[in-house]
């Protein structure tokens, strides 16, 4: 098996999996539980909590798990949305996001929000000019990918933030950075809410949080019991955190390396694949080298997919969560239907190795010939 | 020209015959606190210095320890002629940013002909001469260069911070801390560690009216103060027996007047076993009830041992922000139940009378609970070090 859909989900690491197994086997007891069992539980995940609190250096009472990035996105942005709906109505996000954003604006704006798209350049960098014009005195929220889940574009969120608090210091920044954490480097103190999941940095699905900066206040979505935080109640899951801390922690050693590593791979593919006529390949010079797009002139990228899931390599066509669509990302950046409707996504990890990218460059070459000039994507 | 630190005693110098007994000892503790770093340690009776290459975590280190008045990067270089003194200065002070100094020179090696005035003076010329946009300020200097020549070497540095002050821990012997997991008995402990008092510490719980998260707080307090103290040993007593059996024989608005002497009955026999002279406490004059001075002197009679309160004469505010500095208060704030804090009789005695406490301790047998209390006590030594321990699962 080749695998090389990272973005989508990333295997469980060996270690994290022993954590969730031996925390599910002897920390059982219910956090919010007064005896011996409950403390223990509940001593080892404010221990979790506190690990990832240093490796973001922040604080730990700024940590909400939720159950992935959705869960994040949507506890963030309704979150805002209802507690400062008074203040304006108005949101501003990028045309780069994941589509989870888009479901929440679509919501919002159903009952009343309005919502802004900025524009980015053909580079797949915000247009600080729009971003500029478009904050008003009601706009009570930006929210803007650290990194951009189809092309890998990562934004510049240290100046996006002066831009924003200069035109609107009450405009509050979310940041949805699932794509970016254990790649690249990210800063929280960027932003003032971000969200995170366990599944893209070789932790346990189902566990996600929301970094939320403690001068600001939002609205819970979920309401219940439970005394660990107000705005995710009942019974946390202490396997899934504690994993997830494991995780994190061992996603954030050694990114430059792993990183480097990274980039001469997908250098690699793009060395081999810029060959092709039909290949158009959608990096631009903010791309991570994690994630690599590229677009088929003439041939379906389903097909093309399924051709190579025959040699069991794995890779995804726009993003997993919507694959099917015109690539809204490719859209944005490049302003072309043809390459945004045919667009191949390519992730890679630390784990790749050589051997698997030149397997892949080498079926690819086989499908390619194969298919080429049996389908048109045109017609 | 080598890389050191450098300590200087303060407070310590004043002692006479004992000093070296006091220099020997803080060596030993600065040793002790060191053990994780390659250190070597040299001393005289004005100077310690600590050669090492880890110099971040050493300063870190120090930083917390009692009977260093103030440390600093020094530099000492092995000669005392002049002319190579000042070439190594003038390379040093070429990285450093400032634009006004003064120098300053002590001369211990007499055989050196020049008076220090004329040294501070030829060597501000030097520097004026060989560093660019430099002035001299007497008054309020950038930068303070203090030029020490030596019997074979010549000690120089710029740049001090202050030290904890206080003894050398262990110093003056040992006393037992009454903790109670509260914001005052940490900052006593710590006050007393600060005059060279090794501390043992003594904790009363009353399981199941107090649970074991009121224990590991204190442990987390401990820790704290096992930085200052090079460890502690905590003396764990059971003390249910003893408090049912005063809540269930005694009028209650006596219950914490007669709890206190058992309390202070059963850490003297304590203190006199493990050799601490005194006994210490967070009791603050009129705080609570029983810290009267007429509840105080009621509680006190039941102890020959003489009981040091560190805190006794300091507003709260006051030591709040001890116990910040110190970062125990957040750690003394944690909602659990101690033994002071259960059974709480609605009205307290304020004054108690001596007689009546005498009388109604007749009730209960007291000496037989607290021979018991002893013979089962725990003790545990709790390090500086935080053991986490899920680190195999994190």
């Amino acid at each position: 098996m080749i695998y090389l859909d990272y973005s989508a989900t990333t295997p469980i690491g060996f270690e994290v999996l022993d954590t969730y197994n031996r925390t599910s086997k002897d920390f059982f007891g219910n956090p919010n539980s007064l005896h011996e069992l409950g403390t223990k539980a509940r001593n080892l995940m404010n221990s979790a909590t506190k690990q990832i609190a240093e490796i973001f250096n922040i604080q730990d009472t700024e940590i909400t798990y939720t159950n992935g990035a959705t869960a994040s996105n949507n506890l963030a942005l309704i979150g805002i949305a209802m507690k400062y709906h008074q203040k304006g109505k108005h949101i501003i996000v990028s045309k780069l996001e994941h589509p989870s954003i888009y479901a929440i604006c679509d919501y919002l704006s159903s009952i009343g929000f309005e919502i802004s798209y900025v524009n980015n350049d053909h580079e797949g960098l915000i247009d600080f000019d729009d971003l500029k014009n478009l904050i008003r005195e009601d706009t009570i929220l930006v929210s803007i990918c650290a990194v951009n889940s189809e092309t890998g574009v990562r934004q510049p969120l240290k100046m996006i933030r002066q831009i924003i608090k200069k035109e609107n210091p009450n405009t509050i920044i979310h940041s949805d950075m699932t794509q970016g954490v254990g790649k690249v480097s990210v800063n929280l103190h960027d932003v003032d809410l971000a969200t995170f999941t366990s599944h893209k940095i070789y932790g346990p699905k189902g566990i996600g949080l929301l970094y939320k900066n403690n001068n600001i206040n939002i609205t819970p979505i979920l309401y219940g019991s439970g005394k660990s935080n107000i705005l995710n109640p009942g019974t946390p899951p202490v396997p899934l955190i504690v994993a997830f801390s494991k995780a994190l922690r061992l996603a954030t050693v050694d990114l430059e390396k792993r990183e480097r590593f990274v980039e001469r791979l997908n250098q690699k593919i793009v060395d081999a694949l810029s060959k092709y006529e039909g290949v158009m390949i959608n990096k631009t010079k903010y791309s991570i080298p994690h994630i690599l797009n590229i677009s088929l002139r003439n041939i379906k990228s389903e097909t093309f997919l399924h051709a190579l899931e025959e040699y069991e390599v794995y890779l995804s066509t726009n993003t997993a969560c919507s694959s099917g669509n015109t690539s809204t990302s490719i859209m944005a950046i490049y302003d072309d239907k043809v390459r945004a409707s045919s667009t191949l996504r390519i992730s890679l990890s630390h784990l790749t190795t050589t051997d698997e990218i030149n397997k892949f460059i080498n079926y690819f070459d086989q499908i390619y010939r194969k298919l080429s000039g049996l389908h048109n994507t045109n017609e | 020209m080598e890389k050191v630190i450098l300590i200087k005693y303060g407070e310590l110098s004043t002692k006479k015959a004992n000093i070296n007994y006091f220099l020997a000892k803080l060596k030993d503790n600065i040793l002790i606190a060191l053990k994780d770093y390659d250190v070597k340690i040299e001393y005289d009776l004005g100077r310690m210095f600590i050669h090492t290459n880890d110099f971040s975590n050493v300063l870190k280190v120090i930083q917390n320890i009692f009977g260093i008045h103030e440390f600093c990067i020094a530099y000492l270089i092995k000669s005392i002629e002049f002319k190579e003194v000042t070439k190594n200065i003038i390379n040093l002070l070429k990285e450093t940013t400032f634009k006004t100094f003064k120098v300053e020179t002590k001369r211990s090696n007499k055989k050196i002909n020049n008076t220090s005035v004329e040294l501070s003076k030829m060597l501000g010329g030097e520097i004026l001469k060989n560093i660019p946009n430099l002035k001299v300020d007497v008054n309020n200097p950038d930068l303070l260069l203090n030029v020490e020549y030596r019997l074979n070497n010549t000690l120089i540095y710029y740049e001090t911070l202050p030290g904890l002050g206080g003894y050398p821990v262990g110093t003056l012997g040992k006393g037992l801390l009454m903790l109670s997991g509260g914001i005052d008995s940490p900052v006593a402990g710590y006050l007393a560690i600060k005059r060279g008092v090794k501390l043992e510490a003594i904790y009363f719980e009353s399981p199941p009216h107090t649970s074991n998260e009121a224990k590991n707080k204190v442990f987390k307090l401990s820790r704290k103060l096992a930085l200052y103290n090079n460890d502690i040993n905590v003396h764990i007593i059971n003390f249910t027996a003893i408090q049912e059996a005063i809540y269930k024989n005694i009028p209650h608005e006596y219950l914490i007047t007669i709890m206190r002497r058992m309390m202070y009955r059963i850490s003297a026999i304590i203190a006199n076993r493990r050799n601490c002279k005194v006994l210490i406490n967070g009791e603050s004059i009129g705080q609570v009830a029983s810290q009267t001075l007429t509840s105080m002197s009621a509680i006190n009679e039941a102890v020959k041992i003489p009981v040091i309160r560190p805190v006794a004469c300091f507003d709260k505010l006051e030591i709040i922000e001890i116990a910040k500095q110190i970062d125990t208060y957040e750690t003394s704030i944690l909602p659990y139940e101690d033994c002071c804090t259960i059974f709480v009789p609605k009205h307290p005695v304020i004054n108690p009378d001596l007689k009546k406490c005498l009388e109604y301790e007749k009730l209960i047998p007291y000496e037989e609970l607290i021979y018991n209390a002893i013979k089962n006590h725990e003790i545990i030594k709790i390090t500086k070090e935080e053991i986490n321990e899920y680190s195999d699962l994190l």
